[in-house]
């Protein structure tokens, strides 16, 4: 099991991990709990939850580039944008079957991602994040220009309710919009995962760890930088049919730069490098900015730039970044072991 | 071809206003990259500060513009101080986490600003007596731009020699390349460090002052700056003065004449400039020390 | 991984839901959907409060609340209560915001508005919960088909319609277009050429300037100036209309090639901040403060009491949406029911405004006049004064 795709190389380290059994329950409890979400709470958080869920998609895409292949990225509403655009396009259009829209508007942020991809992996670190940054503004401003097919800059309406399942109805309420949405979440997550426990995801991490020694026996680092930037388009589209399908609406706005800021400092928030703490991430800054800012009328973007500053200060590491941070938070409860490390997913 | 250049003379002066302003706000940027290793969003934040100064304090006097300017200079220093300590708990933990801190505080302080000086963009007149224009070769220019583009070329030039001919600027140079080999010979870094985050601020800070009637101050004005500087200093090479100076006169003209000769492409052609170097070189077109 | 971690996250997730349960109940399965029949009518305020358009949102807020003043917090002899939301930049944040009137605060009705983004994004917010919108800004062309969706204010090409055929006929000579790169720029645009063109107008150029990203219009100045144009048109608005009208006269075009656009580049706050740049503009616009009928004088009065300013077309459109609130609750019986007050707003024949009256079209925007105003020193400050009147547009 420890071949890599090119065959010619060295694994990594032939570690065979056990299966998670508490990753596993832990996952289930938490899904668990999300799938109670609507029979507890009021349509309007709800909706709330719904944008998290699809930003945790965004964030997780985000992530997967950013946190474990080392390559800050600020370009993924880009091809959030071309998979928003394409389900909607999708389901105006031709049909209001779901999967359809997901599998159609997945493919296109994969080949958007294999298009521009070779240009943004030129560069690392902070070139890489400039070179994404310009592939995100560029699609901003083509998204406002081409009427025709988005709309322009008052947005693209019209977009008919998704159906989940052939021939049943579309949804409409709220409840089940969040079902839809937290299900294709769920199996994006579960694919995340795998994909980070295959020698692939290995090797991702050496490209972020050490990309020269990876490269000094035999990788061609490019061509997995590449991999994972594809996979990482993929699924940001995957996240723009899911906004397209419970927003009913897309707009220019959905491919600007905060999006992609807002989904990088998710991701930051959340613990670089580990999936759930992105999803965690994600939740916290779309209820922050949502819920709390209307709760503050006006302010939120104070409340986004308290909880940066916060996050920074007092929980180095993110949230899903260990006990022993939030033990000094809170110093009552008395604590044997030491700091862990990150656990991806 | 004499059309051609009467007709962009123009613009192209204007690019040189344009991009020397740059200058003044991206080479502090790039210098407290290249030694500090610091990525501070909260640039932009300095430069509307000094814009809200001006706007605060000129009442179109020379007095009010030297006063704007001295107050503009102790704004920059203890915004520099401020962000420098900050970030400094920060210090071997990587861009994202001071990228996340400094876009709170800039956050944080552009709400601030909108409950001081309202949501309104404030055109910011500059001294009376300059607040007119003049024909250069038979076209209207303001005069206070050429003014900025004097004053502004010779802050950029000192800028320059202090950094490539003085023995402090080796220091400053020698710290961006290799900053443990400079603590290894005995100099305290951190000053070094503090002292050019200082510099940088009072830099964007003064920019501020002389560019809000250029730029005016208001909301948003602190990111637009911020996405420009950047641009700058990842087109010039990181840490080095030379090349946010050739990047910023590059970046100007590209948004004067490059936008005069493609007004179709407007909203294409910073972000495509960039993109064409960086695809080209992505160290940037002078990098220093660590690519 | 650590069985002390899973539950952490558990207290976490229970303590995040706690913190939430306070909304009432489930969206499935018996929820408590149904609105308080009791108690005040709850009106949304859907206007910005933070970023590029918090100045247009506070004018929207005041011209509502004056309105409100005037009428002891009533509206249709009905107790009101007035919910603002944030409908922040983007359409994003204004989506948001209006969900959360109507998803949670249940509100009975919905006004404000600025952006068309957000506009076209809320359309189907309210026509499937069958809540009355009633809009005092945005108003993108294309919504010509909504059963809960009014606007107090005009259609976005209207202000270049109504000045197309002045223009056409009193400039001799070719006529530059420069408008911000978004969807309002173009439909004032071609709202413009809609009666310019049969007016034998005669364009020389017609070029977009990036949104909200240009402050430096030097190069496009430029490029108008030396194409030799007579006349300018353009539409700005907010702080771009202040860097384009006091660039216009740094660029030397003042003078020289006169400047024709939307009211919007010389409306309210943005007028003193361009100074003298701004004087000999000439805009059109559905109202102007120092308008001569009764109902504007009490307006303007009130207004700049409350607020220390003379009141913009924002202000007034938004007064207006509660004057028609006011008439349409008052029809529906005072009750908080949205279908009949929905019908009501409809079944309204004429609103008396401090623009005048005004009527319905068949898309549910004002019949209205249009004015043709000039920027000129009026007691040492500079205002916008009626010069002509452009004609009447909605009716078609």
């Amino acid at each position: 099991m420890s071949a890599t795709s090119s065959g010619m190389t060295p694994a990594p380290a032939p570690v065979r991990r056990p299966f998670p059994v508490r990753t596993t329950v832990l996952v289930g409890v938490v899904v668990l709990l999300l799938a109670l979400v609507p029979w507890t709470f009021g349509a309007f958080t709800v909706a709330t939850f719904t944008r998290a869920l699809v930003f945790a998609v965004l964030a997780m895409s985000v992530n997967l580039l950013t946190g474990v292949a080392g390559m800050p990225t600020l370009g993924q509403a880009a091809y959030f944008g071309v998979g928003a655009y394409t389900g909607a396009l999708v389901a105006i259009h031709w049909s209001d079957l779901g999967v359809l829209q997901l599998v159609l508007a997945t493919l296109a942020g994969v080949v958007a991602a294999l298009v521009t991809g070779p240009l943004a992996i030129r560069g690392r670190g902070v070139a890489f994040l400039m070179i994404t940054l310009a592939i995100g503004e560029i699609g901003f401003s083509a998204a406002g220009r081409l009427d025709s097919v988005t709309g322009g800059t008052d947005g693209l309406s019209g977009i008919p309710p998704v159906v989940a399942v052939p021939g049943t109805e579309g949804l409409v309420n709220e409840g089940l919009i969040y079902y839809y949405v937290l299900v294709v979440a769920v199996v994006a997550y579960l694919a995340v995962a795998m994909l980070l426990r295959s020698p692939f995801g290995l090797t991702l991490r050496g490209l972020r760890d050490n990309e020269g020694r990876l490269r000094a026996v035999g990788y061609r680092t490019d061509s997995y930088a590449l991999a994972a930037y594809v996979y990482a388009g993929g699924l940001a589209a995957l996240a723009g049919s899911l906004w397209a399908s419970s927003q009913r609406f897309v707009a220019p706005g959905d491919l600007g730069f905060e999006v992609s800021a807002l989904a990088l400092l998710a991701v930051i928030v959340g613990g670089v490098g580990s999936m759930w703490g992105a999803c965690l991430g994600a939740l916290v800054v779309v209820f922050t900015q949502d819920y709390l800012g209307q709760l503050f009328s006006g302010h939120a973007p104070l409340l986004l730039g308290l909880l940066f500053v916060l996050a920074v200060y007092l929980l180095p590491k993110g949230i899903a970044g260990g006990r022993s941070q939030w033990r000094r938070l809170f110093p009552r409860e008395r604590s044997q072991e030491d700091d862990e490390a990150v656990t991806p997913v | 071809m004499t059309g051609w250049l009467d007709a962009h003379l123009v613009s192209m002066v204007d690019g040189v206003a344009y991009g020397l302003l740059l200058f003044t706000l991206a080479v502090g940027l790039s210098l407290v990259f290249g030694m500090m290793d610091v990525l501070n969003l909260a640039h932009g934040t300095l430069y509307l500060a000094g814009a809200y100064t001006a706007y605060a304090l000129s009442d179109g006097s020379w007095l009010g513009l030297l006063l704007a300017l001295v107050v503009g200079l102790v704004v920059g220093l203890l915004g520099g101080g401020l962000l420098a300590a900050a970030v400094a708990p920060l210090q071997g933990r990587g861009h994202l986490d001071q990228a996340a801190l400094t876009l709170g505080i800039a956050l944080i302080a552009a709400e601030v600003m909108v409950m001081i000086f309202g949501a309104q963009v404030l055109p910011t007149a500059p001294p009376s007596a300059l607040a007119r224009s003049v024909s250069v070769l038979g076209h209207s220019y303001p005069l206070y731009r050429l003014v900025f583009i004097a004053v502004a070329g010779l802050i950029a030039v000192l800028v320059y020699l202090a950094f490539e001919r003085s023995s402090v600027g080796a220091l400053v140079r020698a710290t961006v390349a290799d900053r443990d080999m400079v603590r290894a010979t005995g100099v305290d870094t951190r000053k070094v460090l503090f002292g050019v985050f200082a510099f940088g601020a009072v830099l964007a800070t003064v920019g501020g002052v002389l560019g809000a009637p250029i730029i005016a101050p208001g909301p948003g004005v602190d990111d637009r700056v911020l996405v420009l500087s950047l641009v700058v200093v990842v087109i010039g090479g990181l840490g080095s003065v030379r090349g946010a100076l050739l990047g910023a006169l590059l970046i100007g003209q590209v948004q004067t004449l490059g936008v005069a000769l493609m007004p179709a492409f407007a909203p294409f052609l910073l972000f495509g400039a960039m993109l064409l170097v960086l695809v080209l070189r992505p160290q940037g077109l002078f990098a220093l020390g660590r690519a | 991984m650590t069985t002390r971690r899973t539950s952490y996250l558990l207290a976490l997730a229970a303590s995040g839901a706690l913190v939430l349960s306070g909304c009432g109940g489930g969206t499935l399965g018996g929820g408590s959907d149904d609105a308080a029949a009791e108690g005040p009518i709850k009106i949304g305020l859907l206007v910005p409060q933070s970023g590029v358009y918090k100045s247009l949102g506070d004018d929207m807020k005041a011209g509502f609340e004056v309105y409100l003043e005037q009428h002891d917090d009533k509206l249709g002899g009905a107790e009101v209560e007035v919910i603002l939301a944030d409908e922040g930049e983007t359409a994003d944040s204004g989506k948001a915001a209006a969900e959360k009137l109507v998803k949670q605060d249940q509100v009975t009705v919905v006004t404000g508005v600025v952006s068309s983004a957000v506009m076209n994004g809320v359309v189907d917010l309210f026509e499937t919960s069958k809540i009355p919108l009633v809009g005092s800004n945005a108003s993108p062309t294309t919504l010509t088909d909504a059963t809960y969706i009014w606007r107090t204010s005009y259609v976005n090409d209207e202000p270049g319609e109504a000045l197309g055929k002045y223009v056409a006929e009193n400039v001799d000579g070719g006529v530059y277009f420069l408008a911000a790169d978004y969807q309002a720029g173009k439909d004032e645009v071609e709202g413009f050429k809609k009666s310019f063109g049969p007016a034998g107008g005669e364009t020389v150029d017609e070029v977009y300037t990036p949104f909200p990203d240009t402050s430096n219009f030097q190069p496009f100045l430029a490029n108008a100036k030396s194409s030799g144009a007579e006349a300018l048109f353009s539409f700005y608005a907010g702080g771009a209309a202040v860097e384009f009208v006091k660039q216009y006269d740094q660029f030397g075009l003042k003078g020289d090639v006169d400047h024709y656009s939307a009211g919007f580049l010389t409306e309210g706050g943005v007028l003193d901040a361009q100074g003298e740049a701004a004087e000999g503009t000439f805009t059109a616009m559905n109202y102007n403060y120092d308008l001569d009928n009764e109902l504007n004088k009490a307006f303007v009065e009130d207004y700049e009491a409350k607020t220390g300013m003379k009141p913009t077309t924002y202000a007034m459109a938004s007064y207006d949406a509660a004057k028609v609130l006011d008439m349409a609750i008052e029809a529906a019986g005072g009750k908080a029911d949205p279908e009949a007050i929905n019908t009501a707003i409809g079944e309204i024949t004429e609103v008396e405004s401090p623009r005048g009256t005004w009527t319905w079209s068949n898309i549910g925007t004002p019949v209205q006049m249009w004015y043709l105003r000039e920027v000129q020193e009026v007691d040492g400050t500079l205002r916008n004064v009626v010069v002509d009147e452009l004609g009447e547009l909605g009716s078609d």
